[in-house]
């Protein structure tokens, strides 16, 4: 017992040593080899970063063919979305970014013109393989910035309705090929709306905007943003398409705490809602969702009755490079591998998502046969692109706090639509 | 009497036995929810309890997702560099403390009071500007970083040595030995519960920290804020992310199990100490 | 004249001494502690530029902004309803649970392990299991009361839901304190008190709680300062779209949201000024108003 003290006091007195000396710093040393995982930055190991788990697999094979092709190791992270922009502005402010990351149309314009993402013009028009014109406009301009390009289109998404088929069995109604209309939607959803609350007609939550009620507020003739670029929410257009989503949320959807508690997709997969209004982004979850695979399929977003008109919101993910990194030749051969024709390709046959290349998106609809998937592909006759300004979610964020009133019975529909208006002109006031 | 005293008891036992399983249920809950699927879990009618094939999909695809080997070592690395840190200069510290005298201690420990006054949020944004200064987020470094040094701990091993008799060091002094060496080879030794206690309060409470590891660090995390990051947006998979809950929880839970002396000993004497 | 010498060296041995061994605690708490508290106090003063770029001195605007925001009140308020019952029912029941234990009978270290159990679970996989038992459409309470309670979305519920997972999760670390305060009353009070016919229950409130003031008085100050500083549970129970989270926010987490969401770190910083200028007041009170029951051998 006394040896084993004596023992400890020597241990003690070796640490002593170095440890009064060095205090402050004391620990460092196994901190700078122990353990970390992308630690091997200096040895051009590339950090990729993404938000979405659904696509991780997928993404994974991409990356190891661009390991086998250019020797450049990769290492993909998954960070949810939330932490996912909270750790990238760490990052941003503090000097540790992931080399390669996706970019948001959200949060684009403050990226590039406060200078965190690497410039890549010049590369990107010394490039032989690349073939921008295949690309949505769209998309192109949304990642440029005073004429810079800071990031190449990954992926394009499109909106539709996915239908549980039992319960429309059930009700005897026909399941939907397309031609429905908001207000057929209505009936339908009502019809499938049971009183004793043990199912619904439709469920969305007021954060689930480019999935849900932006698409129906664009279908019925209003809009988020006019020509202008000033809020479209006094648009008498925009207040009705509103009124009209309030009335889907009361007498069609779950109560607002349960759909928030819950998410619209567990709702839906567990056979408490009979349809949703989901992006394509979703697909490759749903797919590994035994529920939804057995009893679900898509249909295309319902027609304004008046003009026919079936408008989807879409966007498209960029991949962007973080301007300090320390391998910007790795990082952009990266960036280029992911938009090249055969990569966007591979994308799509793997059923990650959609293609931003035009034309090779068939591939992702004939990747599976649980769900026809072709809906998202033609609402692409019909689209919007995702609407943005210089920093979006200083309006986007309140819009969708303010939302939540009308969702929870505190506020009628017509007078949140009237704060959105003034306080979304305000906040982009305070853009110039 | 005796019969009322044995129905008293009965009472007592039937009181603990609600409040054990009371304790028990959510863990229970997150081990039958995780060998679920989906459909399972988010079944009502009928209520899934147990579910009908037991599967291990969930956790083998956290295990995929997650890394859980490298978790399980920054967590590790997280505990050990904070208890070795804390219980060395917390050690020296509340020797000097207790036991010698010299200029300045007063006032040196009056801020080692006043740290013990201030809750811990007051430190973190300069913390993070100075990781981040160093270029050391996203490491174990920027981890370890704000348990370096421990007043509490200090006060803790300062009440340790005031309980010892005086005429130990006093003798070794006689006998030669500088301060150096009296505290090294007499002090210290005597004080080995302490330090145990210190360490397993620093290892606890380390493995409990969820908001410095969820800013400091995106990839290089210990187990509790990875478990945090995976609760996503449209994640709200709930037999995966119990399974990643169970898989976090069972190391901690099997050393408490072996070490449940120590555990229990070791908060009760620093927890109670303040 | 020997001895006088001897002292001076002696003094200066210890004051040598005394200093290298303070030295590295010392350091790294100037280092680590004291200077952020000035530089926290400092930047309350600022607006934090975008991506903490050109910070602007902004005077008392965070404070005035402080004042007037009602989302920062509510917080304090959610705050205080929390601690308000996750305190004193933490602290009854560890000190019941801590008297059955203290006796002489069977499985007492069985229940001791099972009640401490929750102290060594990760806080964020505690909190994902109660959000899932509290689930409105497929969580095990209400499969078990058979009702639809929405025990963390009804705006008037949920923060007390909450502070029931808070009551959970500690009062196993309560419990350990108060049976290491209750091993120190001596047998004999309890023997006399036997042969005077006082009952149980009189004891508990004339020997038990009276000597066992200090460790009851230590337990609560430093759980409502824990409670006041809540977060982990809040961050990972309440979701954005949560229509209860307006009510359920706490303080610590409109912080995180300000200095690390939103990134606005100067605003943040007055938050937890704020935040600590209220834990001072509390403490100081409970201080003061301790001479009251507390009582020291």
């Amino acid at each position: 017992m006394k040896r084993r003290n004596k023992l400890l006091a020597l241990g003690l007195c070796a640490a002593l040593a170095t440890a009064s000396l060095s205090a402050c710093g004391g620990g460092g040393g196994e901190s700078s080899d122990g353990g970390n995982t992308g630690g091997g930055d200096a040895g051009g190991k590339l950090t990729v970063a993404i938000w979405d788990n659904g696509q991780q697999p997928g993404l994974q094979q991409i990356l190891n063919d661009f390991t086998e092709a250019t020797g450049i190791e990769t290492q993909l992270q998954v960070i949810e979305w939330n932490s996912y922009w909270t750790l990238l502005e760490a990052g941003a402010s503090g000097g540790d970014m992931p080399d390669v990351f996706w970019m948001h149309s959200n949060e684009a314009v403050r990226y590039m013109s406060n200078g965190i993402l690497l410039d890549i013009t010049d590369k990107v028009n010394a490039s032989e393989t690349l073939e921008l014109d295949k690309f949505p406009e769209d998309l192109k301009n949304m990642y440029t910035y005073d004429g810079k390009i800071y990031a190449l289109p990954k992926d394009m998404d499109t909106v539709a309705i996915w239908y549980n088929k039992d319960m429309f069995d059930e009700a005897g109604i026909p399941y939907p090929d397309g031609s429905w209309t908001w207000d057929d939607f209505y009936d339908i959803a009502k019809q499938l709306t049971k009183d004793d609350g043990s199912q619904f007609g439709f469920c969305a939550n007021p954060s689930n905007e480019q999935d849900t009620w932006m698409n129906t507020v664009y279908t019925l003739g209003g809009c988020v943003l006019n020509e202008e670029g000033k809020s479209g929410f006094d648009d008498p257009k925009t207040v009705a398409a509103m009124e009209f989503f309030d009335k889907l949320v009361k007498e069609t959807m779950p109560p607002a705490s349960t759909m928030s508690e819950t998410g619209t997709d567990v709702l839906f997969g567990s056979g408490k809602v009979a349809m949703i209004s989901q992006g394509s982004w979703m697909v490759a979850a749903f797919k590994d969702n035994e529920y939804i695979a057995a009893h679900a399929d898509v249909a295309r977003l319902p027609k304004d009755p008046a003009t026919g008109r079936s408008v989807s919101l879409y966007n498209g993910l960029g991949w962007s490079a973080s301007a300090g990194t320390k391998n910007p030749e790795g990082a952009y051969k990266l960036i280029e591998w992911f938009a090249s024709k055969e990569m966007q390709q591979k994308q799509a046959e793997l059923g990650v998502t959609m293609a931003a290349y035009d034309g090779v998106s068939d591939q992702w609809v004939n990747d599976t046969d649980l769900f026809n998937l072709q809906p998202y592909l033609d609402a692409m006759d019909d689209v919007v692109f995702r609407p943005s300004t210089k920093s979006t979610l200083a309006w986007w964020n309140p819009m969708v706090e303010e939302l939540k009133k009308p969702w929870n019975g505190e506020e009628d529909m017509a007078t949140a639509c009237a704060n959105i208006a003034q306080i979304m002109n305000e906040k982009i006031a305070e853009e110039n | 009497m005796e019969q009322k005293a044995k129905l008293m008891s009965a009472l007592i036992h039937l009181i603990l036995i609600l409040v054990s399983i009371t304790m028990l249920v959510p863990f229970l809950w997150m081990a039958l929810t995780a060998f679920k699927s989906m459909t399972e879990a988010t079944s009502v009618n009928p209520f899934v309890i147990f579910p009908s094939v037991w599967r291990t999909e969930n956790f083998t695809t956290v295990i995929n997702n997650m890394n859980f080997p490298v978790l399980y070592l920054n967590t590790l690395l997280l505990i050990a560099g904070r208890v070795i840190a804390a219980v060395l200069t917390a050690t020296l510290a509340g020797y000097a403390f207790a036991r010698l005298e010299f200029k300045g201690k007063n006032l040196m420990f009056s801020l080692i009071l006043f740290q013990m006054m201030v809750p811990g949020q007051i430190y973190i944004i300069p913390q993070y500007l100075m990781v981040s200064k160093m270029g050391m987020l996203n490491t174990i470094f920027a981890l370890v970083f704000p348990g370096l040094v421990t007043a509490f701990g200090t006060f803790l091993l300062r009440q340790a040595y005031m309980g010892l008799p005086r005429d130990l060091e006093e003798a070794a002094r006689l006998d030669g030995c500088n301060i150096g060496q009296t505290f090294l080879w007499i002090m210290a030794p005597l004080t080995q519960s302490s330090m145990v206690a210190l360490g397993i309060f620093t290892a606890v409470f380390a493995y409990k920290d969820l908001m410095w590891p969820l800013i400091c660090n995106r990839d290089v995390m210990p187990l509790s804020a990875a478990l945090a990051k995976m609760q996503g947006q449209y994640t709200s998979n709930y037999p995966q992310l119990m399974a990643a809950s169970l898989l976090a929880c069972i190391p901690m839970i099997v050393l408490y199990l072996i070490f449940q002396k120590q555990f229990v000993e070791g908060i009760a004497t620093s927890g109670g100490k303040l | 004249m020997s001895t006088i010498k001897k002292g001076t060296s002696r003094e200066r041995n210890e004051f040598l001494w005394g200093w290298l061994f303070i030295l590295p605690t010392m350091i790294g708490l100037i280092i680590l502690n004291i200077i952020p508290i000035f530089q926290t106090i400092y930047q309350s003063f600022f607006k934090t530029g975008d991506f903490g770029k050109g910070n602007i001195f902004v005077g008392a605007d965070n404070y005035i902004r402080l004042f007037g925001d009602a989302e920062v009140w509510q917080s304090v308020i959610n705050t205080f309803k929390y601690a308000i019952v996750e305190v004193p029912f933490s602290i009854a029941i560890s000190l019941l649970l801590a008297v059955f234990l203290n006796r002489k009978m069977k499985g007492v270290s069985a229940y001791r392990t099972i009640f401490f159990l929750p102290m060594v679970a990760a806080p964020a996989a505690v909190a994902m299991v109660w959000r899932w038992l509290f689930n409105t459409e497929f969580g095990l309470l209400n499969h078990i009361v058979h009702n639809n309670i929405q025990w963390i979305s009804d705006p008037r519920i949920a923060v007390f839901s909450i502070a029931v997972i808070g009551i959970w999760s500690i009062i196993g670390y309560n419990m350990v304190l108060f049976l290491a305060g209750l091993q120190e009353i001596p047998r004999d009070y309890y023997e006399a008190a036997d042969i005077d016919g006082a009952n149980g229950i009189k004891q508990f409130f004339n020997i038990t709680v009276p000597l066992l003031s200090p460790t009851i008085f230590f337990v609560s100050i430093t759980r409502i300062i824990g409670g006041l500083q809540v977060f982990d549970l809040i961050f990972m129970v309440m979701d954005k779209n949560n229509p209860a989270l307006y009510k359920t926010q706490s303080i610590v987490y409109l912080f995180y949201q300000n200095s690390f969401v939103e990134n606005n770190k100067g605003y943040g910083s007055t938050i937890v000024v704020l935040l600590i200028a209220i834990i001072m007041v509390i403490t100081v009170f409970q201080m003061v108003a301790q001479k009251k029951w507390v009582y020291y051998n």
